[in-house]
């Protein structure tokens, strides 16, 4: 029983990631030889913009600010102590600005493509069994890298670009707590080092959960550091280049999952940041197929 | 047993207590200071300005320090959205500007340095970072910078200071008959405008009086518009379709007619001029009307309507143009 339930909930987490605060590899292990893809649809929309020292109403130039994007997530267990995660965005931004405003600048509204593959080893290095309950404390590396050949550094036009073009490292910690009962609770730390001029940033996630063999369902609260070597939009050192800008963030979401039929069960998820720094303040969703082995 | 709950428990409340405490909120910057940019993306009233700068390619100098003046700061005479809308100019249309004369426009409301409203006061001035002074005139209880009025001042920003004025100031940095020519050839609007005027002046042989040389005198002009020559033709029975076609008319006329326009009082801005007359070099009085939202209109002897100022205060460097929509006739019986 519980294994079947671990192998449920480990289907089912970490989808909408990629541009997003929350964490791409979650408490959960697969089994030797078992795995989970999963492709998903991202939506978020923003039309205000947390600056400094102020949020503001209305992105410039181009009003509001949509992201879709279409996710191919996959995660397979080498032993059963030792995952391995991938997921590959294809990303559309779309701005709102009038054909005029585009027009005066040699803007465009929209931006798309393929952007970062990433990939990270998982590994559970210990695990305390208790009466009830179970500890994992899991180590986690990554590598995120541009796959698509999209444009960072467009000035201005980049307020709606799809990614930094930035390769970055990060490491993680992950302490999972979960009891026999479903409940359970993780939580993260990391830090990533990450190129292109991108401030490094901490990054943090706690989640509370039940996992049971019908349904899955998760809250999180997800956090973003950048260093403060990064210059805030509009004020002092910025230089129109985007991806150097201190970005900080602050996201809340729900996700859930149920098994249809046959290892294959749907997915989704709402989330919204509630502060930031240099962000769009977005609220979005997402829906995914997963099928799991 | 107990010491690995425990471990647990500790485990998971570090986490928890970093990730709270890595919350971003607001109390880890409200206290900073916007920049000048900041400023202007950040309120509503300057959405206009925010979209000329972001097109006139200023937004990113205006975030940061000065790193031309010691103190690292600006001065910003910052014209509001209905400053703009005087001219008929708004997000949308602000494309009918050329981005040069837009880029040049924008720096001409800024200098170095903090000019702090104490220290502004009428007869003063002020050099922009384009190197051209700016007056300071009182009127009443209100103090302009040219023919625009402060509306507020310093707005403290990290990288200086902000006013707040009714009108968009406009410099050309050449002389009345170079700033026309520069209408006339599209390095303003993406269109001709004046071009009517800059053959009327060549035809009448008076391009060498408006031309600024050493110890030439300044004037003040009012320069009417293409659409104002053409309702000029329409009125005489003629047909004004380019330029060209005010060879139609007899050169003296012309010259009469268009020294009816300029006033050799050294230039003012429209925060100097009064309701009363001023005399032309063509020698028959103007009307000006009463000074009203920062404006005047103004009527030859022979016309039977008064001309409004479609862009009032042009500075050029041999006197001030105001360019208006109707032509100034003396009285030709």
């Amino acid at each position: 029983m519980k294994i079947k339930m671990n192998f449920i909930t480990s289907l089912c987490l970490f989808f909408p990631a990629i541009l997003l605060a929350q964490s791409p590899v979650s408490g959960f292990m697969k089994n030797k030889g078992e795995g989970a893809a999963v492709v998903s649809y991202s939506y978020e929309k923003y039309d205000k913009v947390f600056l400094v020292p102020a949020e503001i109403d209305g992105v410039p130039v181009f009003n509001e600010v949509s992201v879709s994007s279409i996710s191919l997530y996959g995660e397979f267990g080498i032993t059963d102590n030792f995952d391995v995660v991938v997921n590959v965005p294809y990303i559309k931004a779309k701005g709102s600005a009038s054909e005029q405003v585009l027009a005066n600048n040699g803007f465009e509204n929209e931006r798309k493509g393929i952007q970062d593959f990433q990939i990270f080893g998982k590994y559970r290095f210990k695990s305390f069994g208790f009466e009830k309950s179970k500890l994992d404390l899991i180590g986690a590396l990554g590598l995120q890298t541009p796959l698509g050949d999209y444009k960072a550094n467009e000035g201005i036009q980049s307020i709606v670009a799809i990614g930094n073009q930035s390769t970055s490292f990060t490491a993680m910690g992950i302490a999972m707590f979960k009891t026999n009962a479903g409940v359970f609770t993780s939580g993260q730390l990391g830090y990533s080092i990450r190129g292109n001029d991108v401030p490094n940033a901490l990054l943090s996630e706690l989640k509370i959960g039940y996992a049971a063999s019908k349904f899955y369902v998760d809250a999180f609260i997800a956090n973003q550091l950048s260093d403060k070597k990064g210059t805030d939009i509009l004020q002092e050192g910025f230089t129109g280049f985007f991806p150097e800008t201190r970005v900080n963030s602050t996201r809340i979401g729900l996700n859930a999952y149920v098994p249809i039929y046959s290892g294959i069960g749907l997915t989704g998820g709402v989330n919204s940041y509630i502060a930031g720094r240099n962000l769009g303040k977005a609220t979005g969703f997402y829906g995914g197929l997963a099928y799991s082995f | 047993m107990i010491n690995k709950n425990i471990l647990s428990k500790m485990l998971l409340a570090v986490v928890a207590t970093f990730t709270l405490v890595s919350c971003e909120t607001e109390s880890n910057y409200e206290e900073e200071v916007p920049s000048i940019a900041n400023i202007a993306v950040s309120n509503a009233g300057f959405s206009v300005l925010e979209a000329a700068a972001v097109q006139g390619g200023v937004a990113v100098v205006l975030s940061n320090n000065n790193p031309n003046d010691a103190s690292g700061d600006y001065t910003v005479f910052a014209p509001t959205n209905d400053a703009f809308a005087r001219l008929g100019l708004n997000e949308e249309t602000l494309g009918v500007l050329q981005t040069p004369f837009l880029t040049n426009t924008l720096l001409y409301h800024v200098s170095n340095g903090n000019l702090l409203g104490n220290a502004i006061y009428g007869g003063g001035s002020s050099t922009s970072v384009l190197g051209l002074d700016r007056r300071f005139i009182e009127r009443g209880n209100d103090t302009f910078i040219n023919g625009s009025k402060i509306l507020a001042t310093n707005i403290n920003a990290s990288n200086g200071t902000v006013h707040v004025i009714d009108k968009v100031m406009i410099a050309t940095g050449v002389d009345i008959v170079q700033s026309a020519i520069a209408l006339q050839s599209s390095q303003v609007f993406t269109s001709p405008e004046l071009s009517f005027l800059v053959e009327a002046v060549i035809y009448a042989d008076l391009a060498g009086a408006l031309t600024a040389s050493a110890g030439s005198p300044s004037f003040t002009v009012f320069a009417p518009t293409d659409q104002a020559f053409k309702d000029l033709g329409t009125a005489l029975g003629l047909t004004f379709t380019v330029p060209a076609d005010i060879r139609q008319l007899p050169k003296d006329l012309v010259a009469t007619v268009l020294l009816n326009h300029v006033i050799g009082n050294n230039g003012k801005f429209t925060s100097e001029l009064n309701a009363g007359t001023v005399t032309p070099l063509g020698g028959e009085d103007l009307t000006l009307g009463a000074f009203t939202n920062g404006t005047l209109t103004v009527t030859g002897a022979g016309n039977a309507q008064a001309a409004n100022m479609v862009i009032p205060d042009v500075q050029t460097t041999n006197g001030i143009v105001h360019v208006i929509d109707r032509v100034l006739l003396p009285n030709l019986n």
